[in-house]
């Protein structure tokens, strides 16, 4: 109640009497209903048990709502809280008088509106994502839950020999660039592409399909204190993390859910023109650097080199 | 060979590294003193974005082979024992033309009790000082060269961090260097040339340096506007 006193919308004293009003009324409602229980009795004629019933009954009823009409009265002088608030009971911590030591509301109304906002924009994004339909394999998002164990033989359950098989003909098609495969997690291969004498690349693989690439440069150390492949930490020089950026995009761009290995070709061919990341020139602006940068972008098509933000 | 940075290799122009590097030299401007010229290319580089890191000091002492071993005709040749801040726990012995020896940073003792054979020409002592800024992927050191009490010239080093072959980023450093260096950009080091397709390394920028100094000590009696 001493909560109350600070509301300046809530009337205390009527809400005592609100209460008693109640308190009231339910008395008077059980009296009408003890006497209809009760019944006409202890009358010696029956016109005389009936009238005694009926004015019993209809004292009580007048009782009722003569009690009814006070609560009804009493109610108006409350006041109506919080059920107008459009927060509903939580616009009530508006109500505490130490904002500065809990600011619960201001932070409630703070998450209510990033969470409006966050439902909008994924809103949107999912929209445009279902237009897009980046799909990196055959059982992705846009598949029923039910077709799903269905398209996973075909292109995720490959043999082991079969990938390797890919990239040593891989790793032999192209002299300029090493490929060295392993294994230390299971039967997910892990690749280190070592491109000339300009960059490495990781390569995790699941299966026949690229989840991850990290290139570094080819003077930085590629494993961690344990000796395994550091499939985490970027490079230290931003060249190769804007490259690392653009081989993500590749990844993304090169699909074929159907013949992972051509996805995989596609993508290491486009990995090699990285070959002349220092030497070649952009082919919009003719110059080597932009921002402190070679031209660290590769044309999907052509391979061509450009800067970031010289291609189209 | 341990640095002191976190950095490994990559390649320099004109002074030293271990990247791609390049070392030049560049004329005091007209009307200018060496200090001036340096600040002007200082704010020329902070224009550009480049953020400062720190000194860096690159020191070179000369040592005439001594007449006992001159008889085993060795006569005249100089070796130059140089030190270099960005590996403070090296030294590196050269002979013009010759081998670049990389040791631990106790060889100037083993000099010291080589004085029979070898003579330090203490007054030929040259040394390059100053600042080191970072711009993307590149390290400059803007250094005033000192031979005694005297500014002699500046040296300008470039080093382009991620490119272990000096070759395959020259017109990138080339671009950069004339971004804040003008028409005074260097041509391609004669370590380059030698160098194909094998890594850089930081004995080539000692080298750089090597040859930077001997071209300062030549013009020492030329006035000081008109280094070259």
């Amino acid at each position: 109640m001493a909560d109350g006193a600070l509301n300046p919308g809530v009337n205390l004293e009527a809400f005592a009497q609100a209460i008693a009003a109640i308190q009231a009324l339910r008395s008077s409602v059980t009296r009408v209903f003890d006497c209809l229980k009760d019944g006409m009795r202890n009358k010696e004629t029956l016109e005389g048990r009936e009238k005694g019933f009926v004015a019993a009954f209809q004292e009580s009823l007048h009782s009722v709502s003569r009690d009814l009409g006070e609560l009804e009265r009493l109610s108006n002088l409350v006041g109506k809280p919080s059920e107008n608030h459009p927060l509903h009971n939580s616009g009530l911590l508006s109500l505490d008088p130490v904002q500065d030591k809990t600011p619960l509301y201001s932070q409630l109304l703070q998450a209510y509106k990033w969470s409006n906002k966050l439902q909008y924009h994924a809103g949107l994004a999912s929209g445009l994502l279902n237009q897009q339909s980046l799909k990196r394999s055959a059982n992705q998002m846009g598949v029923s839950a039910k077709r799903r164990p269905k398209a996973q033989p075909t292109t995720l359950v490959l043999p082991p020999q079969y990938v390797d098989d890919v990239i040593s003909r891989i790793d032999r098609m192209f002299p300029e660039m090493s490929i060295q495969l392993s294994r230390p997690n299971g039967t997910s291969a892990m690749l280190l592409v070592t491109l000339g004498k300009v960059l490495k690349v990781i390569v995790v693989m699941r299966s026949l399909f690229i989840d991850r690439t990290i290139v570094k440069g080819y003077n930085e150390n590629v494993y961690t204190e344990d000796g395994k492949l550091d499939i985490w930490s970027k490079s230290n020089y931003q060249v190769f993390q804007k490259v690392t950026d653009h081989a993500t995009t590749a990844l993304l761009h090169y699909q074929l859910p159907q013949m992972p290995d051509v996805v995989v070709r596609s993508f290491m061919t486009w990995l090699r023109s990285y070959i002349k990341l220092f030497q070649a020139p952009c082919q919009r602006c003719g110059k080597f650097l932009q921002d402190g940068l070679p031209p660290t972008w590769r044309d999907f098509r052509t391979l061509e080199a450009f800067h970031d933000t010289c291609r189209q | 060979m341990q640095r002191r940075s976190g950095r490994s290799d990559g390649v320099r122009k004109v002074a030293s590294g271990h990247s791609g590097v390049g070392v030049s030299q560049v004329p005091v401007a007209e009307g200018k003193s060496v200090q001036q010229t340096v600040e002007l290319l200082a704010r020329r580089l902070e224009a550009l974005g480049a953020d400062k890191q720190g000194t860096f000091g690159v020191d070179c002492e000369t040592y005439h082979t001594a007449a006992a071993l001159g008889t085993q005709g060795q006569t005249g040749k100089l070796m130059y024992v140089m030190h270099n801040s960005e590996y403070p726990l090296s030294c590196f012995a050269l002979f013009e033309n010759g081998p670049c020896l990389v040791a631990d940073a106790n060889f100037d003792t083993l000099m010291v009790k080589l004085k029979g054979f070898f003579q330090n020409a203490k007054a030929n002592k040259i040394e390059s000082r100053g600042t080191r800024y970072q711009y993307c992927d590149f390290l400059v050191k803007l250094g005033t060269v000192t031979m005694g009490p005297s500014a002699r010239g500046i040296s300008v080093e470039v080093e382009y961090c991620p490119c272990v072959i000096a070759n395959d980023c020259w017109n990138l450093l080339m671009e950069f260097m004339q971004s804040f260096m003008g028409s005074h950009a260097p041509g391609i080091p004669s370590v380059f040339s030698t160098k194909h397709d094998s890594a850089y390394s930081p004995g080539d920028t000692m080298v750089q340096y090597m040859e930077l100094f001997n071209k300062i000590r030549k013009q020492q009696q030329v006035p000081v506007a008109g280094i070259r």
